[in-house]
């Protein structure tokens, strides 16, 4: 019996897109590339971390990512299966495979709903659930990440930050994805609660063999949680490789421009990797 | 006081003074068309408390009214015999809401004792119950079409907003189009042509349809801007990430984002069509009898004799600053409520 | 670059009117009833007659050929025919048109020479009881609606004697000369102005001050303030330049709102502009009179808009730059 090489969970090909804008006074119409040509590719239960300078276009390929947007050209392949060339009703099943996190956790919930719709919202949307199991799965959820059963009537505001991000986990959970895209999702936190979503992220991966794909700025914390590391610059992937070697031995330019920009880059890898 | 005390306060006197009109049957104390000819511009009836011989009396009593023989077209007061104001006494008969039948009013005098509380006018009609009657025309046409306009504002606006593109250039073209029209002529404008041989509801109709539909370019702008900024929320995204359909998002997460400006351009835009309804009648293009609007207590104000010597006329014009006083504050209310909730 | 905005606007404006020609037009014609609806009740008038002059009128050929021959008639500056004046609608209409744009802008003017100083000044005096006055005012004169005030105008005029009732003109003046003729006029429309201008100026006044307030605040009049310049011409030179953008695209939007209280200001107190005259034509069903009216007014709405826009051009740097 013959290993075959598993097939990568993500393929990411000739990714790019752009924005058209108006100028303020002619009215003339005028295209802002995002990202060009991105290709990338993520194996199943690891986390790979996309940094790069911001206005690089890494919230635009996160979306694009995570469905939230149609890219201009490319192919996305999850699975074997080409996301692009499905139909709406095709995709709504794909759809609970990957899930986004973002980056502001008070603009991601609806202020006005509860805990417990919010997390159920998905379900609620996908529709295969009754109203009381809907509910069961939203306690659950809100345990597994940490949360008080008994919060469940109250409303987003009234949780804290870090609690915020915690309900968007449970939320993107719910529908038990295999795929999870976090856009920036540590940024807006401070440190002890980086910490603690680090460890819940960390403990969710080996229990349900979840992948991650990271979008960051953040080489201190990326060095901590990723596998692997693409670098993104001027619309394309510059390079892409694991993170020991990476962060040991950048071979692009403006990987190493990044790096040089870091705080004593030196004692972190012997910290970490030696 | 604090946001909510004023909020309650100004939606508690609107209440109250809508249910007094809504019952007008009941509160006034004579039918809006029962006509005296005797009492001509009759003024306020006074009441007193202290009869002729200095004896006090717990319940205030009036007294008639002759003509006085020396100031043609003067009262004088009748002090012969005194009517006292009796509660919940037999009157006209009344429709409440058009449906049952009841002459239970809330006070009254005995015949041929007649209390005009606000005066009465040339066919010697109670002011006050015109004045309810009439506030049942008045205040319907500018909820009917406040809300008419609001709709359409919703429908409107919230399309142009969500799917944006042609549909949103082509709408706010429309609006712009609606909102450089003088809507105040453009109603004069409808109403000239209406033909003559339609009643007077089918004008009121018509008149609240136009007013409905000419006024939906502003609340639909309003509208569409805050779906416009609601849409691009990431728990929208979020949504859509989990497969929800555009009428989802819209009725879920969109759509109950703009009720504060819903509610508020609903407080603001009910006096303006109240006014609009008044002015028109008041220049004789609205409603005629036997509906009793506002407007109509208060066009005979146009003659100058009227003007001059009968101050009380003026009483229905003045009595709408308090109204109009309660929606806009209410409108203030509610906007800071949901400045504070807004996203 | 200017000039382009200024074409773009300028077309822009031309097609709003014709779209708002076209949409009054079609209500109208759409509407049952006309101005023999009268007649048609008398029955010693046969139809026979009255169809008669209505094809002589015109009124009985299809929509398109009718507004045709409006836009031909428009642009002769003759604006349709009046049945009830028996004679074409322009020259009916330039003249109360005239004193009509006399009353609204001298009313407009008076409104803002009043509201500017009380604005400016509850905007830099903010938070005292004079501000708040001010405000409670404001709030009060707001709420005081339009027909109770133009009453009140009235019955102060007719009580006291001091402001004539009504009218343009007193009787027998006419023979005068022009400076007597002008002052009588002006006599005349200090009511009906001072009526419309106290429509508009609690919102001009609240306006302002926000404006005011919300330039005052900004960093650079702060930075002002530091470099010790004195507070007068911080307040004009720097502040008001700032708050004249919002300011201009209110004047705008004031015209509209003036229109709208014209009508019954001039009707109430007797002024000879559009608004009688559309209420005349309205009760005569007289069709061409009204919908000359409304384009007209919609008309000077547009061009308010405009000038507007065109002052926004002028006044704002930024988009020079651009």
């Amino acid at each position: 019996m013959m290993d075959r090489p598993p097939q990568p969970l993500l393929r990411v090909q000739h990714l790019g897109k752009s924005y058209v804008q108006r100028h303020g006074v002619t009215n003339a119409k005028f295209a802002v590339p995002a990202f060009a040509d991105v290709s990338l590719t993520v194996e199943l239960g690891t986390t790979l971390a996309i940094v790069g300078e911001s206005g690089a276009g890494k919230s635009s390929l996160a979306r694009c990512l995570a469905l939230l947007e149609k890219p201009d050209h490319g192919e996305i392949w999850f699975e074997g299966v080409n996301l692009l060339s499905l139909g709406r009703k095709a995709l709504l099943p794909m759809r609970r495979q990957i899930q986004m996190i973002f980056q502001v956790p008070a603009s991601a919930l609806n202020p006005r709903l509860t805990a417990a719709e919010i997390i159920a919202e998905p379900l609620l949307i996908q529709g295969r659930v009754t109203g009381a199991q809907r509910r069961i799965r939203s306690l659950e959820a809100m345990e597994q990440v940490g949360l008080s059963r008994e919060w469940e009537g109250k409303t987003a505001m009234e949780f804290s930050g870090g609690q915020r991000q915690r309900l968007a986990i449970a939320r993107a959970l719910v529908l038990e994805p295999k795929l999870l895209i976090l856009d920036e999702a540590l940024s807006n936190l401070d440190i002890a609660n980086q910490e603690m979503i680090l460890d819940l992220l960390g403990r969710l991966q080996a229990e349900h063999a979840l992948t991650y794909i990271h979008i960051s700025h953040d080489l201190r914390l990326v060095s901590r949680f990723a596998d692997e590391v693409a670098v993104i610059h001027e619309g394309k992937i510059v390079e892409h490789g694991e993170t020991v070697n990476l962060f040991a031995d950048p071979k692009h330019a403006y990987t190493q421009e990044l790096l040089a920009a870091m705080p004593s880059l030196e004692s972190i890898c012997e910290e970490r990797f030696a | 006081m604090s946001q909510r005390h004023k909020l309650r306060a100004a939606v508690l006197l609107l209440a109250g003074i809508q249910s007094l009109i809504l019952f007008a049957g009941f509160f006034a104390p004579y039918n809006s068309t029962a006509q005296d000819r005797q009492l001509p511009f009759a003024p306020p009836t006074r009441l007193h408390f202290f009869d002729a011989q200095r004896k006090f009396h717990a319940r205030p009593f009036i007294y008639g009214l002759k003509s006085d023989a020396v100031n043609v077209g003067a009262y004088a007061v009748n002090t012969d015999r005194p009517f006292s104001i009796e509660l919940f006494v037999h009157g006209a008969p009344y429709r409440i809401a058009g449906l049952f039948q009841a002459r239970i009013h809330f006070f009254g005098v005995e015949a041929p004792g007649k209390v005009f509380l606000l005066g009465s006018d040339g066919y010697g009609r109670d002011q006050l119950s015109r004045f309810l009657y009439g506030g049942q025309i008045s205040l319907l046409a500018g909820l009917i079409a406040a809300a008419l306009s609001v709709c359409l504002g919703i429908l409107l606006g919230g399309l142009a907003g969500f799917y944006g593109g042609w549909l949103d250039n082509a709408l706010m073209r429309g609006a712009e189009l609606f909102l450089a029209l003088p809507w105040l002529y453009l109603l004069f404008a409808v109403r000239a042509v209406l033909p003559l041989h339609i009643t007077q509801s089918q004008v009121f109709l018509l008149l609240v349809a136009v007013m409905g539909l000419v006024g939906w370019a502003r609340p639909a702008r309003l509208i569409r801007g805050v779906v416009l900024s609601a849409k691009e929320r990431n728990f929208v995204l979020a949504a859509r990430g989990f497969g929800a359909s555009d009428r989802y998002l819209l009725f879920r997460h969109v759509l109950p984002q703009t009720s504060g400006v819903v509610l508020t351009q609903i407080a603001l835009l009910i006096p303006q069509f109240v006014l609009a309804e008044v002015t028109l009648t008041f220049l004789g293009l609205g409603v005629g009898e036997p509906l009793a609007s506002w407007g109509s207590l208060l066009s005979s104000l146009q003659q100058y004799s009227v003007l001059s010597s009968y101050w009380w006329m003026f009483l229905p014009a003045v009595l709408l600053v308090p109204l109009f006083l309660a929606y806009y504050k209410a409108a203030d209310a509610l906007q800071e409520r949901f400045k504070s909730v807004s996203l | 670059m200017a000039m382009k905005y200024i074409c773009r606007r300028l077309v822009h404006a031309t097609l709003l009117l014709v779209a708002i020609s076209i949409l009054s037009f079609a209500l109208l014609q759409l509407s049952p009833g006309d101005y023999f609806d009268a007649m048609r009740m008398n029955p010693q008038i046969s139809a026979q007659t009255i169809d008669g002059i209505r094809s002589e009128y015109g009124l009985d050929r299809p929509f398109v050929v009718r507004y045709e021959h409006w836009l031909v008639s428009v642009l002769k500056g003759q604006l349709g025919f009046s049945i009830a004046y028996n004679s074409a609608v322009g020259p009916l209409i330039w003249v109360r048109a005239r004193n009509t744009l006399l009353l609204t802008s001298t009313a407009t003017l008076l409104a803002w020479f009043l509201a500017m100083p009380v604005g400016m000044w509850s905007a830099k005096k903010r938070g005292t009881w004079g501000d708040r006055a001010c405000g409670v005012a404001t709030s009060a004169l707001l709420t005081v609606p339009d027909l109770l005030l133009f009453l009140c105008l009235l019955l102060l005029a007719v009580r006291t004697g001091w402001f004539p009732a009504g009218g343009m003109m007193s009787e027998g003046a006419a023979p005068l000369g022009f400076w007597s003729k002008a002052k009588d006029v002006a006599f005349h429309l200090l009511l009906p102005c001072i009526g419309l201008a106290l429509t508009i100026v609690p919102m001009l006044v609240r306006h302002i001050r926000s404006a005011m307030i919300e330039a005052l605040e900004s960093p650079f009049i702060r930075a002002a303030r530091g470099h010790g310049i004195p507070e007068t011409r911080v307040l004009y030179r720097y502040a008001l330049p700032v708050a004249a953008n919002p300011l201009i695209s209110l004047m705008g939007f004031s015209v509209g709102t003036m229109l709208s209280a014209s009508v019954l200001v001039e009707v109430i107190l007797s002024w000879p502009g559009l608004g009688p005259l559309l209420v005349e034509g309205i009760f005569a069903r007289d069709v061409y009179v009204v919908i000359g009216v409304v384009m007209l007014s919609s008309g000077f709405l547009v061009a308010g808009n405009l000038l507007a826009d065109l002052l926004l051009l002028a006044n704002d740097p930024r988009v020079r730059v651009e």
